[in-house]
């Protein structure tokens, strides 16, 4: 067996470099000096690390503003589309009603929404709402992007949870909300974190609104539209564009690290349901 | 009604949001005229230097008290989408500058102020006529004029010096020799992208050939012509002369970062590229020379397409008055003398060219200008640009597909593109 | 694609189905009539305005005469099938929905497949290196999707990009300097080296806690009546993971069919539209002629092909949520 083990090990590294391979580049290429990254052979490891390339990210027109809105239309539209989402999880994963069938089926149905058609569509409304330039309706389109799925979601984790710990609780003389709140919210918490970190991912990412909703308040426009447009921020300058990558994946990363082991679990949890 | 019900969900569904992100954002201008109107204006990256359009701004608040001008420098990626979204919605930017090449397709699908009975007032009399035509629809005025450039080279002359090479070329043949001995070691001969169109529109011309020619009512793609590709073979052979991306344009990256650089001894660009160079690189002053696009023949230098902009009210302006003012401003004399010298431009009007006479390089554009020619006169030209075959067709004819094949695909595109209604 | 997310099996409920005696059929009461509208109603309501609104909107554009003019005049005209007409006349159109298929079903084959060996190879590993194997995993996982595609180009940046020269040390000297963007087979490679690359993390880490539930005993009397691996593989894990298999599968599908950014960032569906897909044939009709009507004509035809691709999937979906009311 011992052979088997070592190939094993072998190989479960090699995929383990190719996957981390892209990030480990851009972190790398970030630190590198503008002369190692154009010098014929790259190196694997930064001779001479410097922060410059930073400082030119965060140093670029208007950066710190766009992080700041990125931040608070991402996070409005996934705290709004939580709650919502619990709601009607809830109700699908612990209640009978006439309906439900439907309901989870176009919840199921709305992941396909092509949403590139809807630009136009969308932009009518907000223009006819008095909602152009304007985050709200930002966090609004965000908002129904993230929604099917973390129904789906939050759904699957709601549903790990036994019914019997529920009706323990209402034998003991809670009503339904006291139970829910009391005993299936703290064992719901790593779902509700996962499902959060899924819905914030999705909308961090989006840009195309951006650029037909926010018309005139450049200021009001987030950043991944800046890092789409990266070359005429930046020109050629791959050691700026991949610290400004670093920068914007660095939210999104933080966060997982941190809760990495919750929501491994909590994943594993959800995806299985005992 | 509808819009009522629509804004009463809308509110209902996003209330969190508001109180999420109201703290930050600024008070909404007053539309109705008391307190401090803010005028947007939008140019496109590269018409002006940085410099310029900051002293304009702070010129023209300090001579209309109370007004906060806004601009803002657009990236010419999507920008069709963005001017088009400006001119639908309710509270657009306040003057836009378009390109002259787009101006025709913008100002016929409404939505853009006619400033017809204002041409007296700018002193349309003597606009240069590449520019205030393609502004003009059915005798209404509605893009006024701003400024125009052609192609010319820029080199750089301790490169030409290194080289041996003390006059530019004349004709082509000269060109092509002497940028093969400059592109020696890690010096690049000419920084040439693949995908810059309309050099490769001017060597058409010059083989006499075109880029879409009309036949009666219709339209026709003639890339596949004999002279066009002759031109595309010319293109090829300059390009591979140097170390410029053929799956890319001029502006990515920007050319003049690149050139500023100090490996490359030509690029083709507006003159003013040459002031843009001394942004990236102020050590480049005084080792920039230019000249003409060479001609087949010594006596007649290239044609070159003339470019250039036009700016445009929206009808969705909310101050139609103010926003006259930064236009008449933007267009007039002051502005466009200071415009001309710094960026190289041809100024708006024929009475103003003699600003550029002491002039390096606008003398090499003026030579240049002679043969000038524009794209084909129909709004639809603007989709043949934003649909990007023309750079495609050049890519793949570039990296080794069979160009004749690829022209006629592409010549196809055009014809069915140009000859769809709008 | 969106953002790879956990999604529970379809069975998702059998959590609930052990006997309480108080309750009614499978296990849950049968709730009081408002309750449960009352909570749907907040994400009905966001459906309805958000998304089905907008969308009849959409449908709407696509029997109009609707372009630029339109959109900024208002006043559109009625045209019936007209957008349609011209969409099928088009080879173009049948072009693009053959790529689409061609694209969804490269990606999904490599996508489920790479993840089932890692999955598979996860359950082997070592505590310390499956741990690092799953951290890599999360990591490209949480990695957005902008950031994703910016490195890419940079990896395949043709004169300083690390794949050339990689490829060249190797000896492939034909890599020198080559364009990864500018050629349609390699742009349509690096697209789908990419967007695996994003998705295999999700698949993998679903389908290893789907693994981790097949009870050890099961492996070992296959093994005991001398069963190989492949044999185990497909007599044990693939019949019981089945439904996960299912749904994983529909949603790359769904995810890779409609994927948008990755591609418009990277290639705007060239070189010579060779990566352009129904969702970027949509939008570049839209935003680059300004044929709002006939993008909207593509995104309806797009949902219906979805729709009929995955309606086996939504009726077996509809039988058995209905099933349990």
């Amino acid at each position: 067996m011992r052979p088997r083990r070592i190939a094993l090990n072998a190989a479960a590294l090699a995929v383990l470099a190719v996957m981390i391979f892209p990030v480990y580049w851009m972190v790398v290429t970030a630190f590198t000096s503008t002369a190692d990254i154009q010098s014929e052979t790259p190196a694997l490891w930064p001779a001479h690390p410097t922060t410059a390339h930073f400082a030119t990210a965060v140093g670029a027109d208007g950066f710190w503003t766009f992080w700041r809105n990125s931040l608070i239309v991402t996070g409005a539209a996934v705290l709004i589309a939580l709650v919502v989402s619990l709601l009607a999880a809830f109700a699908v994963a612990r209640m009978r009603w006439k309906g439900r069938g439907a309901f989870i089926v176009a919840v199921f149905a709305a992941q396909m929404a092509p949403w590139e058609a809807l630009l136009v569509p969308m932009f009518i409304i907000a223009r006819d709402s008095d909602l152009l330039d304007s985050l709200t309706m930002l966090t609004g389109v965000y908002f129904m992007i993230t929604l099917p799925f973390t129904i789906v979601t939050l759904r699957g984790f709601l549903a790990a949870i036994p019914a019997e710990v529920e009706e323990a609780a209402l034998v003991d003389g809670c009503n339904r909300s006291a139970a829910f709140r009391k005993v299936i919210f703290p064992l719901l918490a790593p779902g509700l974190m996962a499902t959060s970190l899924f819905g914030f991912i999705t909308a961090w990412n989006e840009f195309a609104f951006v650029n037909i909703l926010i018309i005139k308040e450049q200021g009001k426009r987030t950043l991944p539209v800046w890092l789409s447009s990266f070359r005429d921020v930046f020109g050629a300058d791959w050691g700026a564009t991949m610290a400004a990558a670093t920068l914007f994946a660095l939210p999104v990363l933080v966060v997982f690290l941190f809760l990495q082991r919750r929501v491994g679990t909590g994943m594993i949890a959800g995806a299985v349901k005992g | 009604m509808k819009h009522r019900l629509l804004a009463a969900a809308a509110a209902l569904v996003m209330t969190a949001g508001v109180s999420a992100c109201g703290s930050g954002e600024p008070p909404a201008a007053d539309p109705t005229g008391a307190g401090p109107a803010k005028l947007t204006v939008w140019i496109m990256d590269g018409s002006v230097t940085g410099e310029l359009i900051k002293r304009f701004e702070t010129e023209y608040e300090a001579t209309h008290q109370g007004l906060d001008l806004d601009i803002q420098i657009q990236a010419w990626d999507g920008i069709g989408e963005r001017v088009t979204a400006a001119l639908a919605s309710t509270d657009a930017p306040d003057v836009i500058e378009v390109g002259n090449t787009q101006v025709a397709q913008y100002s016929s699908s409404g939505g853009v102020t006619d400033l017809t009975d204002k041409i007296a007032d700018l002193g349309g009399a003597d606009w240069i006529p590449g520019l205030a035509q393609p502004g003009n629809i059915d005798g209404r005025q509605y893009g006024v004029p701003w400024y125009a450039a052609n192609r010319v080279v820029i080199y750089n002359k301790d490169l030409f010096a290194k080289a041996g090479i003390d006059s530019p070329p004349n004709t082509r043949d000269e060109w092509l020799a002497d940028t093969a001995k400059l592109d020696e070691g890690g010096d690049q001969g000419i920084y040439l992208t693949g995908q810059t169109w309309y050099v490769l529109a001017g060597f058409i011309w010059d083989e006499g050939g075109d880029l879409a020619v009309k036949d009666g009512d219709t339209w026709k793609g003639a890339l596949d012509t004999p002279q066009a590709l002759a031109g595309l073979d010319f293109y090829r052979k300059l390009q591979a002369l140097g170390k410029g991306p053929k799956d890319a344009d001029e502006a990515n990256p920007p050319q003049h970062e690149v050139f500023a650089k100090g490996k490359v001894a030509q690029m083709i660009s507006v003159p003013g590229g040459a002031a843009r160079v001394l942004e990236v690189a102020p050590g480049m002053k005084d080792k920039m020379g230019f000249f003409p696009i060479p001609g087949k023949t010594a006596d007649k230098p290239g044609a070159v397409f003339t470019g250039g902009s036009d700016l445009i009210i929206p009808e969705a302006s909310k101050h139609h008055d103010a926003a006259y003012e930064v236009v008449k401003a933007l267009a007039g004399e002051k502005f466009q003398t200071e415009l001309a010298k710094a960026m190289s431009f041809v100024p708006n009007k024929t009475s103003l060219a003699h600003v550029l006479d002491a002039n390096e390089g606008t003398a090499a554009m003026a030579a240049g200008a002679a043969g000038g020619r524009a794209t084909p006169n129909t709004p639809n030209w603007a989709a043949v640009e934003a649909t990007q075959v023309i750079k495609q067709y050049m890519t793949a004819a570039l990296t080794g597909k069979d160009a004749a094949t690829e022209a006629r695909k592409t010549s196809e595109a055009i014809t069915s593109t140009l000859n769809s209604g709008s | 694609m969106p953002v790879a997310i956990h999604a529970p099996a379809p069975d998702a409920d059998t959590g609930r189905r052990r006997p309480a005696p108080p309750t009614g059929r499978n296990g849950v009461r049968r709730d009081s009539w408002p309750w449960p509208y009352l909570l749907v109603a907040p994400a009905v309501a966001g459906g309805v305005f958000l998304l089905l609104y907008p969308l009849l909107r959409a449908a709407l554009i696509s029997f109009q005469h609707f372009r630029m003019g339109e959109l900024i005049r208002g006043g559109a005209a009625f045209v019936g099938l007209d957008n349609y007409r011209e969409l099928l006349a088009t080879g173009e159109f049948w072009t693009v929905v053959l790529r689409t298929f061609v694209w969804t079903a490269i990606n999904v084959v490599l996508i489920v497949g790479i993840s089932t060996g890692i999955a598979l190879m996860l359950v082997r590993l070592g505590r310390r290196m499956r741990t690092a194997l799953m951290s890599s995993l999360a990591l490209v996982w949480a990695t957005p999707i902008i950031a994703a595609t910016t490195i890419f180009q940079w990896l395949f940046q043709s004169e300083l990009g690390v794949v050339n020269w990689v490829l060249t040390s190797l000896g492939l000297d034909s890599f020198r300097g080559f364009s990864w963007f500018a050629n349609g087979t390699a742009m349509f490679g690096v697209l789908v080296v990419l967007v695996v690359w994003q998705s295999v993390p999700f698949a993998a880490l679903t389908l290893y806690a789907g693994l981790t539930t097949i009870p050890v005993e099961l492996y070992e009397s296959a093994r005991i009546d001398g069963g190989g691996a492949w044999q185990i593989f497909r007599q044990i894990t693939f019949p019981i993971l089945r439904p996960m298999f299912a749904l994983i599968t529909s949603l790359e599908v769904i995810w890779v069919f409609k994927c948008f950014p990755q591609i418009w960032v990277l290639s705007q569906g060239g070189p010579d539209g060779a990566t352009t897909t129904l969702p970027v044939y949509a939008f570049k009709i839209a935003r680059a002629l300004h044929r709002y009507d006939l993008g909207s004509a593509v995104a309806m035809l797009t949902v219906v092909v979805l729709t009929v691709a995955l309606v086996g999937n939504l009726r077996r979906m509809l039988k058995q949520e209905g099933a349990e009311t």
